[in-house]
């Protein structure tokens, strides 16, 4: 595949996304900082049999996800059946009481998954974690695209790749899906969260208005959309990127300044969807992440398609007593942290520190998960006009209108330090277009 | 898109206001900057902030020339105006859109090239090109009619606000009233009629009447 003339325009590209306000927030010694997000030009290929074969798993897997939360917030049949023990579905943060009862308009609970995937040296992929409550990063590849394409037609004219750019088409449908009536909207906590350019740009590429606390208010069992000169639309859908606890203080986090006061109340009466279901958070804890495969023997009778990363849950005694032999072959990850922070390498531990961690496990030994470290591959980037190899993820969304549909593309992260596993935004990482082939 | 929240119409109407603001006092300064070159006194340069009314603290010629433009600690600065704009652009990607707000970006990023530019005013010019080309697309872009006249509304209040100040000639007054009149029935934004009237009685009168009109200008949005 010759794409040469596209890499040459690499800083061209980067020029334009800063013109476009591409960018991501982050706080740094309390003080909050706008960066650009650095992106390699070299696309990461996937084949197009492989593609398919990571839609099944990705569908049936987020199907399954889909079960599980209905279930966990109605029946409990699978707590009930043993197949996953209550201390992880009732001590989970993500597990939200209020929720219990309820079922989101159609039935939907997880409409946008962004599931991150790695794939091992050993040619298998393996799933890293899964997002349900409020998963970004599509906004950078759909950008990406456009200007690439720009960039070298030529490129996208003699290699059968397909276009990433229905994203927003695919998003809009999965609003006006479950929109109870009423105008859809994306719900933003502001322009200091670390995601503002892709809220901002998801709304104007749907064309939907990008609103704050403060445009919304809930009367009489509906929720408005607060125009000038009193003027008010009612709202039937929310793509709220805003974390649960902040976003009903009458009914989560009482402290809560950026939420709609009531807003809980009328999506729990149906009147109005809220993207993701609140309480999704319990779905893709670390600690259940462990049971997933479980989930989809249980609720579909089907072997799972996709792999997990090996899993051992400090909690079971046989688990921990595995942990504490193979320490320094493992990762830990703290199942309340994000964003790649949280985790440790036992290989990487000074003494002192893996006695601390290992009396820390001891003490809490359901607050982490271990797993063995994969060995996930490298793809070369663009570094200082080098072409040098570095670790990368791929971030794959999968939204769930009538069924599950997997948008042919994702957000594949590269880890800019040779020595890294950590391939996150925050952590200093960059992006790549992924693109899936078509032929 | 129909309703318009109260604040991205507050947000649009500043945007129009300070993209104004930065465009008229650039070019301003770059005048002033001209004659400064080989005079100009402490007199000339305390003239400037008197007439934008804008507080003296300029220790002399060469600090005004540095922080007037791009001391972002100083709110009156083209630098802190240009960022009033782009913090309120920044918020209406969905309004205006991603094309009409990278001008806005684009000019904050030149501005921050021409202060560290040995010859600034030279820089200035990409500053303006930016923002004539921004208000270009408001007008070629934008569809929604109320969007692009909210932010010319605050455009045209601000060139009068800056006119009046600067004593500008009753030609130039009167294009811009008869703008403004025609523009801001044309739009959702509350305003005080009588301003209005006001305004187009003070360009018909005899003699200018410069505090007048800043006054009605001032209370136009006073409902």
């Amino acid at each position: 595949m010759n794409n040469f003339d596209l890499l040459d325009r690499t800083d061209t590209i980067n020029g334009l996304l800063a013109r476009y306000g591409v960018k991501f927030g982050i706080y740094k010694n309390g003080t909050f900082k706008e960066q650009l997000f650095p992106f390699d030009a070299i696309p990461r290929v996937i084949e197009k049999e492989e593609f398919a074969y990571l839609e099944r798993g990705l569908k049936q897997r987020v199907a399954a996800l889909n079960l599980f939360l209905k279930d966990i917030y109605n029946e409990k049949k699978i707590v009930k059946d043993g197949v996953v023990p209550e201390d992880f579905v009732y001590a989970a943060s993500g597990y939200l009481v209020p929720c219990e009862g309820v079922t989101p308009p159609k039935g939907v609970f997880s409409h946008i998954s962004g599931i991150d995937l790695v794939l091992g040296k050993d040619g298998v992929w393996y799933i890293l974690e899964d997002n349900l409550r409020v998963p970004s990063g599509a906004s950078y590849p759909m950008i990406a695209r456009e200007l690439c394409r720009r960039a070298s037609p030529r490129t996208f004219n003699e290699t059968p790749i397909e276009d990433n750019r229905n994203y927003a088409q695919l998003l809009k449908h999965t609003l006006d899906y479950v929109n109870t009536g009423g105008l859809s909207v994306v719900m933003t906590p502001g322009r200091y969260n670390a995601a503002y350019f892709e809220h901002s740009y998801l709304a104007e590429q749907m064309r939907v208005p990008l609103v704050t606390y403060s445009d919304l208010e809930v009367e009489n069992d509906y929720l408005y959309f607060k125009g000038y000169a009193g003027r008010k639309e009612r709202v039937g859908a929310v793509y709220r990127r805003i974390s649960d606890e902040y976003m009903d203080p009458m009914t989560f986090n009482p402290e809560s300044v950026i939420g709609v006061p009531h807003i809980f109340d009328v999506y729990r009466k149906g009147n109005v969807a809220l993207l993701n279901a609140p309480g999704n958070g319990i779905a893709d804890d670390k600690g259940i992440y462990y049971f997933v495969p479980k989930m989809i023997k249980y609720y579909l009778g089907e072997e799972p398609i996709l792999h997990n990363a090996p899993t051992y849950l400090p909690f079971y005694e046989e688990d921990m007593k595995y942990v504490l032999e193979k320490f320094d072959t493992l990762v830990l990850k703290d199942v309340a942290e994000a964003g790649g922070y949280g985790v440790v390498f036992g290989s990487k531990m000074t003494k002192a520190e893996k006695e601390k961690f290992i009396a820390m496990l001891k003490a809490e030994p359901r607050r982490f998960i271990a797993q063995e470290v994969i060995d996930f591959c490298d793809i070369p980037i663009q570094d200082r006009g080098q072409v040098v190899e570095r670790k990368v993820d791929l971030r794959a969304f999968v939204l769930t209108a009538e069924e599950p549909v997997v948008w042919k593309s994702g957000l594949t992260r590269f880890s800019r330090n040779p020595d890294s596993f950590i391939v996150n935004s925050s952590q200093g990482g960059g992006f790549k277009d992924t693109w899936v082939l078509s032929q | 898109m129909g309703t318009k929240s109260v604040i991205n119409t507050d947000r649009l109407y500043w945007l129009g206001r300070y993209s104004e603001r930065v465009y008229t006092t650039l070019k301003l300064f770059g005048k002033s900057f001209d004659e400064l070159i080989e005079q100009m006194t402490q007199t000339d340069y305390s003239k400037f902030c008197s007439t934008l009314e804008i507080p003296n603290i300029y220790t002399d010629k060469d600090d005004f020339i540095a922080r007037y433009p791009f001391d972002p600690t100083d709110p009156n600065s083209i630098i802190s105006n240009l960022t009033r704009a782009y913090d309120n652009a920044i918020e209406l990607r969905e309004e205006i859109g991603s094309e009409a707000l990278s001008y806005i970006q684009m000019a904050l990023y030149s501005m921050q090239k021409a202060k560290e530019d040995q010859a600034p005013a030279i820089e200035f010019q990409d500053v303006i090109d930016d923002i004539l080309a921004f208000w270009g697309i408001v007008d070629d872009q934008i569809d929604d009619e109320n969007t692009r006249n909210i932010i010319k509304v605050g455009k045209r209040v601000e060139r009068l606000d800056l006119y009046a100040r600067l004593k500008m000639s009753r030609v130039d007054i009167n294009r811009e009233v008869q703008r403004l009149a025609g523009r801001i029935d044309r739009c959702s934004l509350r305003y005080r009629t009588q301003s209005i009237t006001e305004l187009l009685d003070a360009v018909r009168a005899e003699s200018l009447d410069y505090p007048a009109i800043l006054k009605s200008v001032e209370s136009i949005l006073e409902v």
